[in-house]
């Protein structure tokens, strides 16, 4: 600012003064001094600002992680995965350019407009009182279409969310949509979102350069205003006393701290849909953090055993799991489970059985403690660790080894060759030329179904877990990986473990201490019926 | 040292490379691009076209109001500047906003062709290429790399185009009154134009890929995190699975620093080269005024028009900074298009086979298609072992066999044979005496009809699940077709009926119910071969014996193949009863390195 002073001044000397260049040059000089000094500190302001941005974002993120852990499995497994990373990395990220650059420049708007009016009052009434009226119109204007933006915005942040869903979703069905010859229907749904986004984004753009434009104009006009004001005044065409009282220097100085009146306000508006995007991200991540956790759930993120329940004293030496009247409600689909009665002892197997559909999978789930009972109690016994697995082992990039060491970090290579073979791999990762560093991706890529579930099944022989809770570990698996699992289930439990499995194989019913029927979300029988289950079995 | 920085060289060459596809495309809206950037150059000459009027005016009115005072007779035009002024004034907005709304029009419309272009371009890569791609990367690359790719106009190509040009203009200005300033200006700025545009997009290249790569990694990590919830909870894995991946986000927050570092240089010189374009022409000029050669008028004009380069210059930094993100996106977008050129030649290629195949379809009603496989085997490129070894049967037209083997010994290979997702077997395999790979997709796709090992459902309706094969079926037909895979009576009890949304592959349902639903997708559609990968798995006995009353009436008149672990027609297990015949696969060698990586 201090710059375009000098400047004039600079000029006007030249001018008026008729100083030669060589008695200028102090004042060139010092020009080019302040040159850098600006240079100087708007690099600084961007360092600042952007290491301010990433310890909000830090902090944010970690706020969110944290949040969906305490939802548990069950809460969070409702949105899709895909959304909800979009939502922890991309609008996360959304948030950076409001706080290193729109608020940073809120402050300036705030600040540098003011100290040049009071500089141009100073040298003249008349043009401040130009500036004054043009002025206070534009964050008027801009606020009134800001507004319309911000809930456009917030639209489009939907359909971006809708459209990675979507696009993810006709891509992992991709294989299914050639069989059943649909490429073309499906190519032109795609088509047709990527349309819808397009329509989306387009419709807040034109509101939002609208703002631009309005303020583009104001500035302009302000500009041509003060230059036809100050060339006449300096005419003497215009009959006002303060028009009279300009000079060269004044009219000058005038003319060139216009524009830096406005350039703060201009690059505001350009970080303007920073702040509508950013606005809307923290509106959808506030609406994530907003979604209630259950209370009865413990908080799953200090190890199962660090926190003592309660009412955990109450369960008597060998119990590990007690549910009494525990329901369970999924919005809606009514009642899914309960009310029952269900304690899982230490070493017993228990086999829950009963037609797809009739809730096993909650149960197992309300076993966990990944939702909570909505009616009734659930107690656990101190300190117990436990393991779960399902059909859709989790698999990570990277090495076999990494996946294992997953849920358990200080598992030596033996180690991890002894839970292998516990699970029938060993002979498998023995041929493999990489042996344990060989890297698998993601959904068992590379992996077969069976093969992916005894990896999980490795990570349970890892595991010190009391109790082992299995949602039907063997659906779709051959007989021969089946007994390599089934054997793997005998050897957990002869280790003392007590053994929860959701299933109707007959060789696992087989296997059962106690078996559990439900149907529609309710026990039907139950007891230990070890002797006529195994002969029904037999077929 | 000096190889280093070779290899960045040939880096920053390739990735120039890789965007020349892109720009391309590009071509095919030229008129509409250049039209844009003529908007944005108007702009620009507009805003300095203000300044200098506005210095000019007031500098000369000042002499001659001077002139005046002093008793002098002395005249100024006044109407022509004031009406250059309000000209100006005027039309540095309307072409700014016009410029703005049309060429964010001009990229929206690119990028809506791009994005359906590279899905149909996902649609033709065959089952293998398929499998080798991770979901994770393909959102990536639908979504974010094409947005990425929009800063190649917007804020690479078009700003650099007009910065040039305005450069020029200013030079040209100068040159009419100081050659010689205009000489050096035009150095300084040429200068400066390459260093803010190139040498700003080498210097941020390699953090700007880390930062691509990082937001990557970080995604991946996190839908796998998101995914596996329940066992990394069960185990007490959570704290520890954070801290992974707050490492990586802490590696994208470092590529982050380093690329606003440059940026924030890139913004120094910026000011320097700005700054130091209207010293030089103040010097010029003063030099010139000095010694007579230029008016007052002009000695303000001058400074005041270079100030007009911010127009140009501000925001070159921070755009060919980030130029990194988009050559990695192109980079990856070229990459999909490489994949999918091969199979869209092949069935070029195939196309007068189909012609000859088509009439074929009416056999159908007359029995099914006939298979025969003649030692057909199979290996995944790049795999240890053979994913299907040596096969050899013959099933008639209508005949009903299930092919029994082990987890890992083709059978989803077969599978994706028959169904023509997979080429490139060893032997033969023929359908109704056609050789499998000489058929065309679509015909196949329409003729076999199959049940795959991992049921795909769409986050959608019931009722859009179900019309995937049969887009015109009516909701009496989609009910026929629950009530044959006996989930009519679930659906009926749901309160969205078939509106009713599945979610993510099917996660609102059990999975029985999915691999059901699955079942009546098929049963909706009018295969010759029907195959059915472990129809009943996950069923319970009574239901899958109601499932197999139900589609049993629907086999008659085609040709079924049951892919199945293991089958006894003498005992058959629950809903295998109208199977008579058994094909025994040879055990495969187990573990395959990519052995099931057609997910199916």
């Amino acid at each position: 600012m201090v710059q375009w002073v000098l400047l004039a001044k600079v000029l006007v000397l030249a001018i008026e003064g008729e100083r030669s260049l060589s008695q200028l040059w102090p004042w060139l000089v010092s020009l080019l001094g302040l040159l850098g000094l600006r240079a100087g500190a708007g690099f600084a302001q961007e360092c600042l600002a952007q290491r301010a941005s990433q310890r909000l974002r830090r902090a944010v993120r970690h706020e969110l992680l944290e949040h969906l852990f305490a939802l548990g499995p069950v809460r969070a497994g409702r949105h899709h995965s895909a959304g909800l990373a979009h939502r922890l990395v991309e609008q996360v990220e959304a948030l950076d350019a409001y706080t290193s650059r729109f608020w940073v420049q809120l402050r300036v708007v705030m600040v540098v407009p003011l100290v040049i009016f009071a500089i141009i009052a100073w040298h003249n009434w008349l043009a401040a009182l130009l500036l004054a009226i043009t002025a206070p119109l534009i964050p008027l204007f801009m606020a009134l279409v800001g507004m319309g933006a911000e809930s456009l915005n917030r639209d489009q942040f939907a359909a971006v969310t809708r459209l990675s869903g979507h696009f993810v979703d006709r891509v992992r069905g991709i294989a299914t949509i050639r069989l059943f010859g649909a490429d073309d229907r499906v190519t032109d749904e795609v088509a047709q979102v990527a349309d819808d986004y397009r329509r989306r984004t387009l419709k807040p753009l034109r509101l939002a350069f609208l703002s631009s434009a309005v303020l583009e104009f104001f500035s302009s006009v302000a500009i041509a205003a003060l230059a036809i004001y100050i060339g006449f005044g300096l005419l003497g065409d215009l009959p006002l006393e303060v028009a009279d009282s300009l000079t060269l220097a004044s009219g000058l100085t005038i003319l060139l701290l216009a524009p830096e009146f406005f350039q703060p306000l201009r690059t505001l508006s350009q970080h303007y849909h920073d702040r509508a995007s950013a606005l809307a991200a923290a509106q959808a991540l506030t609406e994530l953090l907003d979604e209630p956790i259950d209370p009865s759930r413990v908080s799953p993120v200090s190890a199962p055993g660090a926190t003592e329940s309660p009412a955990s004293s109450v369960l008597s030496g060998g119990q590990l799991v007690r549910l009494e009247g525990a329901c369970l409600d999924h919005p809606g689909r009514g009642r899914v489970l309960g009310p029952l009665d269900f304690r899982v002892d230490a070493g017993e197997v228990v086999v829950i059985s009963g037609p797809s559909g009739a809730g096993k999978s909650s149960l197992l789930a309300m076993l966990a403690g990944f939702v909570g009972p909505g009616e009734g109690s659930r107690q656990s016994a101190p300190g117990i660790a436990f393991a779960w697995m399902d059909q859709r082992p989790l698999l990570i990039q990277g090495s076999l080894a990494d996946n294992l060491r997953l849920t358990a970090p200080n598992a030596g290579d033996d180690d991890l060759r002894t839970a292998l073979e516990q699970a029938g791999l060993e002979p498998l990762v023995a041929a493999l030329p990489e042996g344990l560093d060989t890297r698998i991706g993601e959904n068992g890529l590379g992996l077969s179904g069976g093969q992916a579930q005894r990896l999980a099944l490795a990570r349970v022989f890892l595991s010190d877990a009391a109790l082992v809770l299995l949602d039907e570990p063997t659906a779709s698996l051959d007989r021969e990986t089946e007994a390599v699992l089934i054997r793997g289930f005998r050897r957990l439990a002869g280790q003392g473990r007590a053994l929860v499995i959701a299933s109707h194989h007959p060789a696992i019913l087989a296997m059962g201490d106690r078996r559990v029927e439900l149907l529609d979300g309710r026990v039907t029988a139950s007891g230990r019926e070890q002797q006529e289950v195994a002969h029904g079995v037999v077929d | 040292m000096a190889s280093s920085t070779e290899r960045t060289d040939t880096g920053f060459a390739a990735g120039i490379a890789s965007l020349r596809p892109w720009i391309e495309v590009h071509a095919s809206f030229r008129r509409r691009l250049v039209l844009g950037v003529v908007l944005m150059v108007l702009t620009a000459l507009s805003a300095l076209g203000l300044l200098a009027v506005s210095g000019w005016f007031i500098t000369a009115s000042a002499l001659t109001g001077a002139a005046l005072a002093a008793g002098m007779a002395a005249t100024l035009d006044v109407y022509t500047p004031g009406a250059g002024i309000r000209l100006f004034a005027v039309s540095r907005t309307v072409s700014r906003y016009i410029e703005r709304l049309y060429n964010h029009d001009t990229i929206l419309r690119l990028l809506a062709r791009l994005r359906a272009r590279c899905f149909s371009g996902l649609v033709a890569m065959d089952g293998a290429s398929l499998g080798a791609r991770r979901s994770g990367d393909w959102l990536n690359r639908l979504t974010a790399d094409i947005d990425t790719l929009d800063a190649l106009y917007l804020r690479l190509l078009a700003p650099a185009a007009m910065a040039l040009v305005l450069g020029a203009a200013l030079v040209a200005l100068v040159a009419v009154w100081l050659p010689q300033a205009a000489l050096v200006l035009g150095v300084l700025l040429l200068f400066g134009w390459s260093w803010l545009t190139l040498g700003q997009a080498r210097l941020g290249l390699a953090a700007c890929r880390r930062r691509v790569v990082g937001l990557e990694r970080l995604r991946s990590a996190m839908i796998e995190t998101l995914g596996g919830l329940s066992e990394l909870e069960s185990y007490g894995a959570l704290a520890r699975r954070r801290g992974e991946l707050e490492a990586l986000e802490d590696e994208l927050l470092a590529a982050q620093w380093r690329l606003s570092l440059i940026t924030g240089f890139g913004n120094v010189l910026t000011t320097l080269v700005m700054g130091g374009a209207w010293w030089l022409v103040l010097i010029g000029g003063l030099a010139a005024f000095g010694g007579g050669q230029l008016g007052a008028a002009v000695l303000v004009m001058l400074p005041l028009a270079s100030l007009a380069l911010a127009e140009g210059l501000a925001s070159l930094p921070a755009a060919f900074t980030q130029a990194g993100a988009s050559l990695a996106a192109a980079e990856r977008l070229n990459a999909i298009d490489q994949g999918c050129a091969a199979p869209a030649q092949a069935s070029d290629a195939t196309r007068a086979v189909a012609v000859h195949a088509a009439p074929r379809s009416g056999t159908a009603e007359c029995g099914g298609l006939e298979i025969q496989a003649t030692s057909l085997s199979y290996r995944y490129p790049r795999a240890l072992d053979q994913a299907l070894s040596p096969l050899n049967f013959r099933l008639a037209p209508g005949e009903r066999a299930a092919i029994c083997g082990p987890s890992g010994s083709g059978k989803s290979t077969l599978l994706a044979l028959l169904a023509g997702e997979l080429r490139g077997h060893q032997g033969r395999l023929t359908l109704d005496g056609q050789a499998v790979e000489a058929l065309d997709r679509q015909w196949l796709s329409s003729q076999v009809g199959c049940l795959t090992q991992r049921v795909e459902l769409f986050d959608a309706s019931l009722a859009e699940n179900l019309r995937l094969g049969a887009p015109e079926a009516s909701p009496e037909r989609l009910w026929q077709a629950l009530v044959a895979v006996d989930l009519a009576d679930w659906a009926q009890g749901l309160p969205g009926g078939l509106e009713t949304r599945v979610g993510e592959g099917g996660r609102q349902l059990s999975g029985g119910q999915a691999r059901r639903l699955g079942l009546a997708r098929l049963w909706l559609t009018d295969p010759a071969l029907v195959v059915l990968d472990e129809p009943y798995a996950s069923l319970d006995a009574a239901t899958a014996r109601r499932v197999a009353e139900g589609i049993v009436p629907w086999l008659a008149g085609r040709t079924v193949l049951m892919l199945v672990h293991h089958h006894d027609p003498d005992s058959p297990s629950p809903g295998m009863e109208h199977i008579p015949r058994v094909i025994e696969m040879a055990a495969g060698t187990p573990w395959q390195a990519r052995g099931e990586c057609v997910t199916m």
